[in-house]
């Protein structure tokens, strides 16, 4: 199977600082692939570029075999904070992905915000302002929005940061059930070990910076696609777990 | 009692809040009359407020006040709007295109600090006395400041909320009109809400310097004659209108935004 994201040569410096090291990485459509790594490593850089918000200083990005050049609606980032626009409601942020859409009427415009309102259990809030609502549902919107743009790829930046233990537990499961459903590709840049092979098809660990990869594990092989939330408690997660915490100290040489 | 009154960085009830507000001024109005009652303060150094409502009623009724407010208040009003208008675009474009900002960010942060009443000379060599001194003047306090205060709340807009507009298709233009513009919406308009105050100062050095007309000609003049209390029902009135002006805002600004 031929990559859907493909990272071909791509390096990027700021200035004299080398933030990310010549990567080739080949991503596959409709998964969950987490970028994990030692915070500031270079790791949301590289996934800004598939947005096409950062330039590769050399080497390029493609998307489906088209090379990225600018930020577009099919690829829709999810930010730690400051997701949704506190000026609109709810059903105005997820309205907001569609509004430089021309392909479709208003009124699919409206079908499709009432989906996803739906979808992520935001129906009784659609008229609440972002400051009436809790962080947890705050990201919800913004995956929403996202979502409603028509993105296929979401690239999120540590998305679940800023929530409570429960609420993060909540959305990562829903969001890996939408990611399933909906068929998307998803670039999750974490640096929480659990988060990360609890959600991951394949976890791409990064070295400290400049970021390069140094290991490439594929977890959908050892938990299958299916992630309920017992499955944290299985013999086979812990294993998982330890072995991608031995590969950090490792490889690393730090705690994430 | 009242203890639950005192609670550090506690709340009071909007009803106690006004009541209090109320309670205050009028203790400080009994003060000023009781002293000046008392015969301890000459009178036209202090007369007592009710000689200062008389005046302010004789003014009223027989000395066109109504005419020199609205005089002064058109002055205000139109060098404020000829600030803002200008003000805000530049002052977006300054943060939005760093190259314009550093062409007039070192010019404006330089103007900003002549103090207005050392350009009261220059500007009647240029205009005279006529109304265009004391617009130039009053737009020379505000548009410098106003544009250095507008460009630092573009330049805040988070860039979170850029990227999310331009990853959802929004052109340039569009993450200005429907991101940018919406975030600065509520600090604009307390930044205008400021700087309107601090044209109602330099209207009144303005007015002093070069004016047959308007509020501070009115205190002025009455000054010279040493009638205390014309003076000082001058100066009630602008506290007055600010007061009512900085209401209004207030209330624009709730119903603009009541998002917050």
């Amino acid at each position: 199977m031929s990559a859907y994201v493909q990272f071909a040569d791509t390096a990027k410096s700021f200035g004299p600082v080398e933030v990310v090291r010549k990567t080739n990485l080949g991503l596959e459509r409709n998964s969950l692939v987490v970028f994990l790594g030692p915070s500031g490593c270079g790791k949301t850089t590289l996934m800004r570029m598939v947005g096409g918000l950062d330039e590769p200083t050399s080497g390029s990005i493609l998307l489906g075999g088209e090379k990225v050049v600018r930020p577009d609606r099919r690829r829709g980032m999810v930010f730690q904070s400051y997701s949704s626009f506190p000026w609109l409601t709810v059903e105005r942020n997820i309205a907001f992905g569609m509004r430089y859409r021309n392909d479709i009427t208003s009124a699919q415009k409206s079908e499709r915000t009432r989906h996803y309102l739906d979808l992520f259990g935001l129906a009784d809030f659609a008229a609440s302002y972002p400051n009436r609502i809790s962080g947890g549902m705050r990201q919800r919107v913004a995956i929403a929005r996202t979502l409603a743009a028509g993105s296929d790829v979401l690239l999120m930046d540590e998305p679940f940061g800023a929530l409570d233990a429960l609420t993060r537990e909540r959305l990562q499961v829903e969001l890996r059930l939408i990611q399933i459903r909906e068929e998307k590709t998803v670039i999750f840049v974490t640096h929480d070990v659990e988060e990360a092979v609890f959600l991951a098809d394949r976890i791409i660990l990064f070295s400290r910076r400049p970021a390069s990869v140094v290991a490439d594990i594929d977890v959908a092989a050892e938990l299958g696609p299916q992630r309920p939330l017992e499955i944290r408690e299985t013999q086979k997660f812990f294993e998982l777990r330890n072995k991608v915490l031995h590969l950090i100290r490792n490889e690393t040489g730090t705690a994430v | 009692m009242f203890s639950n009154l005192f609670v550090f960085r506690g709340r009071v009830a909007p009803m106690v809040e006004l009541s209090v507000g109320i309670a205050a001024a009028f203790l400080v109005v009994a003060a000023w009359e009781a002293a000046a009652r008392s015969g301890i303060i000459a009178p036209q150094f202090l007369p007592s407020p009710t000689r200062v409502v008389a005046a302010l009623w004789t003014m009223l009724t027989e000395q066109n006040l109504v005419w020199h407010v609205a005089v002064s208040t058109a002055r205000v009003w139109i060098a404020f709007l000829l600030a803002a208008a200008m003000a805000i675009p530049i002052g977006i474009m300054m943060s939005s295109y760093r190259i314009i900002g550093a062409a007039l960010e070192p010019m404006i942060d330089f103007i900003r600090y002549l103090p207005v009443p050392a350009l009261v000379p220059l500007s009647i060599i240029w205009f005279g006395v006529g109304e265009e001194t004391k617009v130039f003047l009053l737009w020379l306090g505000t548009f410098f400041q106003l544009v250095l205060l507008v460009a630092d709340d573009m330049r805040r807009v988070p860039q979170e909320f850029v990227e999310v507009a331009r990853t959802v298709g929004a052109n340039s233009r569009q993450v200005m009109t429907d991101v940018a513009l919406r975030w600065m919406g509520p600090t604009l308009i307390d930044n205008l809400r400021i700087t309107l105050g601090w044209c109602w100062t330099y209207l009144i050095i303005a007015e002093i310097v070069a004016a047959d007309s308007g509020i501070g000609y009115v205190i002025w003049t009455a000054r010279r004659f040493v009638k205390t209390p014309e003076v000082m029902a001058g100066v009630v009135v602008i506290g007055l209108i600010g007061l009512v002006t900085d209401q209004l805002l207030r209330l624009l600004h709730r119903r603009l935004f009541r998002y917050l």
